[in-house]
């Protein structure tokens, strides 16, 4: 067996542990009598968890969330690709801007400030139009199913537009051209011919967008539970943690559907992304897409994009802020601005289980993306290098975990670690981190991977080098934008990361984005927002020290 | 220095057939010489090349560079690329792009721990010979894609290596600068007096350049020799007919006489080169359409005579290119662009019997 091989096989144990071990302890688990009781087969977990009477109605619920939301996140992303690559529209850093700045505000902080804004009892955009207008009744409520979707398709609206963006810049405009020439108006050809062609990525793009409304669990617990909408996720969350029945095997059994029904999306997934590749065709020739001008609309639609941004990031924030400031909910006034305190600072700074949060999810962010990063760089190089079966058999493995919804396999993991020492202890909870994530470092580094002609490792050794000399002067360097960026992708997930958590974290291994649901269960909107905005802050300020890190780095 | 190749084989393995990249190839490359590796794209030719340097491992046979056995089957020697010695310039030239031109050149004698002082020195006098003095601070990124390529071959010359290996070194570059690029190459290289293995699909470039070409196809070697022999004495039917262009037409040996070779074919009668095939064998008779001159008033023995009307002819600038028809038979002809022919002008041409090749059926 020679050396890459045995590396392929590490790869492949690590991997598979934590890919396939979640999987499989979440399958015995839902068969099994009870977290003390693992392995007494059983199916009563499957008759109850399905034949629950409010089970309709959640799946009721889930279905019209996920692709409610879905299709605005998809439909929103389109309609920004199109503006960006195709028209004449000012100021397309903004684009830039919207497409990875939701990645620092965290969805959990996102769906605090809507319910900030549209609650029904003390909503401040509500506050503000019963006084204007002298209503009765509050005009808006978040609280519902339209909230929801609203909330999710904003968050979802980036994964989305990360895919269909590239695929509309590296569209081969001669397609359009051909079509104008035949005498096609824009419009006609927008139908005819951009849009089918590029069905693949749109579709794509929805797929995985109703993968993530699945999986998300901020959205649901905090604007559905307070009105009483369950999802499958929030359902899940309830079996294991509301009341005295805290049932895991109900759990698992329940999370078998969600886990099936994102294996099987993310599978479609996968052949549309190849279709994709396949039938949008990159022109080789230097070539400017034909710029459609705007003309009168240029303004109106200027004017959507920037609501659009204004809503994605500067109105959460803006919210955390004040309602950070005063004592209570209410509407901006000289009255509201007179009572601004830090009280609220001083509360979470004073509250030990909040610097406990503080402390642990800044060493999962730091130390988990850093151990995410190294192992992903070993895997990307046997996935895109080694190019053996086994490799293949890697790349599948590691692809798996792409649908994993943090909920669910947290319940999987759940079976797995209290079997363990290391339950309830904060590496419970980087394994599980790491093991959901894992794609998400090992994408960037892929593709840095390929961008590195195979040419400049072998040049570097027929000069004389050996392997770790050509890995430390010649790969390395030029991996640093990769790994940069699936640092920063990691450790901002790490930092938030909610789903997992809320089965995982117990006492003493508290990380942020619990702390803050817990804060929103209490209705102490003032701490939350202080700790939420502290939470931004590190993860915007490590961004940007990595990316200054990584700019000294490189040559 | 000289490079031995014995009995070398590789084979791949796709979609559960096997395909012979290299098939029991022997092959001695003389030192000091330019040798040209020549032939279609999957002939074997870069495989070839990546085994001598050690990127690629065959599966059965031999290498020797100099007195050193490099890979060996049998006896399981296997000299890995960095110990080997050798220089190579890729097709993609491999620039280093977070490096910038001096580091990329220095980069081997850096490996080597040379003094830092002599390192600067060496790499002044490799880019002032290859005509890029002061460009030592520039990003590798920041040059054009011929100043690349002299930056891969300065990269290569720096450790004065025994033995320089090109990968189709020009291919990137346009029409114009890859002709430039060429004479220049030429002109390093003899100067040199190295050892340079230099894989090509491109026949012009291997005329050009090369002391000896070897014609590949499909993982054998199909003939070696010097430029005008491949050119106008080639045996194989294959040879010929991937050098340059060619009109190729079934025959048959009629007689053999002292100096010449007589052969019947569609079109008639031909005397042509000497080759020692049977009376009554079948051939191919090869000529090539730069060879087909309008017929003047004088006519010697040794030339056939060939009457055809003009079924085509394209101004190219420096000629007319065309076809013309015998009977059944098209030949394509090239002729002078002054010539005042037109399509279904009838005329007479000439080729002489030395340009008449015959070779295997």
């Amino acid at each position: 067996m020679n050396k890459s091989t045995k590396v392929t096989l590490i790869l492949i144990i690590i991997v598979g542990f934590l890919t396939v071990c979640p999987v499989i302890m979440l399958i015995l688990g839902s068969f099994s009598r009870g977290l003390s009781a693992f392995g007494a087969f059983t199916l009563d977990k499957y008759i109850a968890a399905y034949t629950d009477p409010d089970f309709a109605r959640i799946i009721n619920n889930t279905i019209i969330f996920v692709l409610g939301s879905s299709f605005l996140a998809t439909l929103l992303s389109l309609f920004l690709a199109y503006l960006n690559n195709r028209t004449d529209i000012p100021c397309k850093f903004l684009f830039r801007v919207i497409s990875i700045t939701p990645m620092m505000i965290p969805h959990i902080l996102f769906s605090v400030s809507w319910v900030l804004l549209l609650n029904p009892s003390n909503g401040i955009f509500n506050l503000i139009l019963k006084q204007v207008f002298g209503l009765e009744n509050s005009p808006f409520n978040i609280y519902s199913l339209w909230g929801m979707i609203l909330v999710e398709g904003l968050l979802d609206m980036p994964i989305a537009y990360l895919i269909i963006a590239p695929a509309m810049a590296s569209f081969d405009v001669n397609l359009e051209e051909s079509s104008r020439v035949f005498g096609a108006n824009t419009w006609r050809t927008l139908v005819r011919i951009t849009l089918p062609v590029l069905r693949p990525a749109i579709l794509a793009a929805f797929i995985l967008c109703i993968v993530r409304c699945m999986a998300s669990f901020a959205v649901p617990s905090v604007i559905g539970m307070p009105g009483r909408i369950y999802v499958l996720a929030t359902h899940i969350y309830q079996t294991i943690s509301v009341g005295f029945a805290v049932d895991y095997g109900k759990a698992a059994a329940i999370g078998m559907s969600v886990l099936v029904t994102s294996l099987i999306l993310i599978l479609l997934y996968r052949y549309l992304t190849a279709a994709s590749e396949k039938y949008v065709t990159i022109s080789s020739r230097g070539y400017r897409p034909t710029v459609i001008e705007l003309k009168r609309a240029k303004i109106p639609l200027f004017f959507v994009l920037g609501l659009l941004l204004f809503v994605l990031i500067v109105l959460p924030v803006l919210v955390l802020i004040y309602t950070s400031l005063i004592p209570y909910t209410m509407v901006p006034s000289v009255r509201a601005f007179s009572m601004m305190s830090l009280r609220h600072w001083y509360a979470v700074i004073k509250d030990p289980i909040s610097i406990l949060s503080l402390k642990n999810s800044l060493f999962l962010g730091i130390f988990g993306a850093t151990l995410g990063v190294i192992l992903s760089i070993f895997v990307a190089y046997t996935i895109v290098r080694i190019r053996t079966k086994m490799s293949v058999i890697l790349e599948s493995l590691s692809f798996l975990s792409f649908s994993f919804p943090g909920i669910v396999i947290g319940v999987g993991f759940m079976w797995f670690f209290v079997r363990t020492p290391i339950y309830a202890t904060i590496w419970a909870l980087l394994i599980g981190y790491i093991a959901t994530y894992l794609p998400y470092g090992i994408r960037p580094l892929s593709s840095a991977f390929i961008q590195i002609h195979k040419h400049l490792e072998e040049s570097s050794r027929v000069c004389g080098a050996k392997s770790l000399t050509t890995m430390r002067r010649i790969i390395i360097p030029l991996l640093i934008p990769g790994i940069v960026s699936g640092w920063i992708l990691m450790a901002t997930i790490f930092l938030r990361e909610l789903s997992l958590s809320v089965v995982l974290s117990r006492p003493g291994s508290e990380v942020l984005a619990v702390q803050i649901l817990r804060f929103a269960g209490d209705g102490l909107w003032g701490r939350l927002s202080a700790l939420g905005i502290i939470m931004i802050l590190i993860s915007t300020s490590l961004v940007a020290l990595v990316n200054f890190i990584g700019a000294k780095l490189k040559p | 220095m000289e490079i031995r190749i014995k009995e070398l084989s590789k084979y791949y393995y796709s979609d559960g057939k096997t395909i012979k990249a290299l098939d029991n190839i022997s092959l001695t490359i003389p030192g000091n010489r330019i040798f040209t590796l020549l032939g279609p794209s999957g002939c074997g030719k870069t495989t070839l090349l990546r085994c001598i340097v050690g990127l690629e491992t065959p599966d059965s046979g031999e290498i020797i560079i100099g007195d050193e056995i490099v890979w060996c089957g049998k006896k399981g020697i296997n000299v890995p690329t960095e110990k080997r010695g050798l220089a190579m310039v890729f097709q993609t030239y491999a620039i280093w792009p977070h490096m910038n031109v001096y580091n990329n050149v220095a980069y081997p004698l850096q490996i080597k721990n040379v003094p830092n002082e002599e390192i600067r020195k060496r790499v002044e006098k490799t880019l002032r010979f290859v005509k890029l003095e002061g460009f030592e601070k520039r990003p590798a990124t920041n040059i054009s894609g011929g100043q690349q390529q002299r930056v891969a071959l300065a990269r290569a010359l720096i450790a004065e290596p025994k033995v320089i290996l090109f990968d189709e070194p020009l291919s990137n570059l346009d029409a114009k600068l890859r002709e430039e690029t060429r004479k220049e190459l030429r002109n390093f290289l003899s100067e040199l007096k190295i050892t340079a293995v230099y894989v090509t699909h491109d026949q012009i470039e291997a005329l050009a350049l090369s002391d000896i070409i070897a014609v590949m196809n499909s993982g054998y070697i199909v003939e070696i020799g010097s430029p005008r022999q491949i050119y106008f004495n080639a045996t194989h039917q294959f040879v010929a007919d991937f050098i340059g262009r060619a009109n190729l037409i079934k025959a048959i040996v009629k007689s053999q006489q002292e100096n010449h070779t007589i052969v019947d074919s569609e079109l008639g009668t031909f005397i042509c080169q000497k080759r020692d095939f049977p009376v009554g064998s079948k051939v191919i008779l090869c000529i090539r359409p730069e060879f087909i001159y309008l017929k003047g008033d004088k006519v010697s023995e040794e030339q056939n005579i060939i009457t055809g009307q003009i079924e085509n002819l394209i101004f190219i600038g420096e000629a007319y290119e065309g076809e013309i028809s015998i009977g059944n038979e098209r030949l394509m002809i090239k002729i002078e662009s002054e010539s005042s022919l037109k399509k279904d002008d009838t005329a007479n041409f000439v080729v002489s019997a030395e340009h008449c090749l015959l070779v295997l059926d």
